[in-house]
């Protein structure tokens, strides 16, 4: 069994989202009551959520962009940049929460206190550009994960595997110059899907050409192609990096019942990903991940899709 | 969608006099495939473009002797010799769409623009062209795309365009298959959201029927 750390705070749920939104409270909300349930809360390590300093934030967003969702969260305007992006008076601070969270579960991965982490956090992260809020994302959480790596403790190779069905375009474009971080994701074809980046000819760019790589699933497709891309794309393309550590952007709407998207990954497909995962980090970081909640918005399939996620963290076949 | 907007207008070009080696070498330099050639004050004579140039290049199976010959042969070589003189041309006050048209029935990467007189005033691409439709089409925005069924009647994109509106959801683009099948189209708007569920939900209550992704097309060879 591993020392697994699960980031969950009950302020998570304050960042409101409004009627009819898919990225709700009631995600989390039905998590916690599954681990419960699961009698997994016992075995896992409680990592605190507290504020990010401005400072890592800045590693990624501009300070105007910063300073603009703050005022929007002040003056309660409803929304920023989109109406997908809806916001209340607590987003800024639950989403410096989220941030500030996951870097208390790097501190402690770093440091040896776990072996890996599960963050459950709202709101997600990995849509968000430097100055833009996108996709229900505010700030890239898993972005700024890999810069506290990189600046705070000095990793050379960090891999980022990001399943959400849709694309990552803001950790893409964040890192697409970086070759210290490898950014791989598997998605929804961007021509059926939101947002429309993340092809498979989109590589990295100057220094960072060839530590991006997009492995597109078309409508209908499930288990049986991303077991082929995962095999095919991720896993070699890992091997040659050696990641130290592994940043996880595990959104969970690619299942067959997440209406979000066209794809069709069973519950079983997932846990099968999740453990290829698993054995990389064995292989190359040191069994070290940090997994961070992005989208998923089935309340009906998420708990037991997250539940089998974080029994694979802990190893739980492996009892000792 | 005039051609002035969207036409290249830091145009490379050579002389009659250019010798063929010098265009070549120009062309690999700039990475471009057709080069307007100018007399004094810019007046336009004729074009070369990078296939002109390879067919009067020295075949590969020649014999050294052969080779050496030929490569003589070919520094004498001028531009004025493998131009296309009097090529299509278009003007700049014609549309994207003339160039799109005449792209398809002339067989041809590029245009040189000019104008009533005659002066070259820039060049218009595949390239260019094709810049234009991936900013129409919205690409380079984040959205999703849908596609819908509609009747061929009076007034279905507007039911389209209010239930998408009324979900407080902006459109990248929108594109119409004119023939879809008997007296239908299909509709694809490009919708600037993350949550393209709740719009599909709208359109079905709508009584409307939403395409299968893997059966999408914007157009497809005719039936034989």
């Amino acid at each position: 069994m591993r020392r697994t750390g699960l980031l969950y705070d009950e302020r998570f749920l304050l960042h409101k989202t409004g009627p009819g939104h898919p990225e709700t409270p009631d995600r989390l909300i039905v998590l916690q009551r599954a681990l419960e349930e699961a009698g997994l809360l016992p075995k896992l390590i409680p990592i605190p959520a507290t504020p990010s300093k401005m400072k890592w934030i800045e590693t990624v967003h501009a300070p105007k962009y910063i300073y603009r969702l703050e005022e929007a969260c002040i003056l309660d305007l409803g929304e920023l940049d989109s109406a997908d992006n809806q916001i209340c008076p607590q987003t800024y601070e639950t989403a410096l929460l989220a941030v500030g969270g996951i870097l208390n579960a790097i501190d402690m991965l770093m440091e040896g206190k776990i072996d890996n982490a599960f963050c459950a956090v709202r709101p997600p992260g990995h849509h968000a550009e430097t100055n833009k809020a996108l996709g229900f994302c505010y700030f890239n959480n898993v972005a700024i994960a890999a810069r506290y790596l990189q600046v705070q403790w000095k990793v050379g190779r960090i891999g980022i595997v990001d399943f959400d069905v849709h694309h990552g375009n803001g950790t893409q474009h964040i890192f697409e110059e970086d070759s210290e971080v490898f950014y791989y994701s598997i998605h929804e074809h961007p021509s059926f899907a939101y947002p429309g980046t993340g092809r498979e000819f989109e590589k990295g760019s100057g220094p960072g050409l060839g530590t991006t790589l997009n492995s597109t699933v078309l409508p209908g497709q499930g288990d049986e192609v991303y077991k082929e891309k995962i095999v095919q794309d991720l896993m070699p393309a890992f091997g040659e990096f050696k990641p130290e550590v592994i940043l996880v952007s595990a959104g969970f709407d690619a299942h067959a019942e997440d209406d979000m998207s066209d794809t069709k990954l069973s519950t079983e497909g997932f846990s099968w990903m999740m453990q290829k995962v698993f054995q990389m980090a064995g292989q190359y970081s040191g069994g070290r991940i940090i997994s961070v909640l992005e989208g998923g918005y089935s309340l009906a399939a998420l708990p037991e899709l997250i539940t089998d996620h974080i029994r694979i963290l802990l190893d739980l076949e492996h009892s000792d | 969608m005039f051609i002035d907007k969207s036409m290249t207008k830091d145009v490379v070009t050579v002389s009659p006099e250019t010798p063929v080696l010098a265009a070549q070498t120009l062309m690999a330099q700039k990475n471009i495939r057709h080069l307007p050639v100018v007399v004094e004050n810019d007046f336009l004579v004729g074009i070369v473009s990078d296939r002109d140039i390879r067919s009067a290049m020295p075949s590969t199976v020649l014999s050294e002797t052969e080779k050496a010959a030929e490569e003589k042969r070919l520094t004498a070589i001028k531009v004025k010799d493998i131009m296309t003189r009097n090529p299509v041309t278009i003007s700049p006050t014609q549309t994207l769409e003339d160039a799109l048209i005449m792209m398809q029935n002339c067989k041809v990467g590029a245009f040189p623009v000019v104008d009533q007189v005659g002066k070259l005033k820039g060049m218009i691409s595949v390239r260019d062209l094709m810049r234009a439709f991936v900013n129409v089409l919205g690409l380079e925005e984040p959205g999703a795309l849908l596609g819908i069924v509609v009747e061929d009647k009076l007034g279905q994109m507007k039911i389209v365009v209010d239930a998408i509106t009324e979900q407080r959801v902006s459109f990248g683009s929108i594109l119409v298959a004119r023939v879809w099948e008997e007296g239908k189209r299909a509709v694809f708007p490009y919708l600037l959201t993350n949550n393209p569920s709740k719009v599909k939900n709208r359109l079905r209550e709508l009584g409307f029927t939403l395409l299968d992704p893997m059966e999408w097309y914007l157009d497809q060879l005719p039936k034989k």
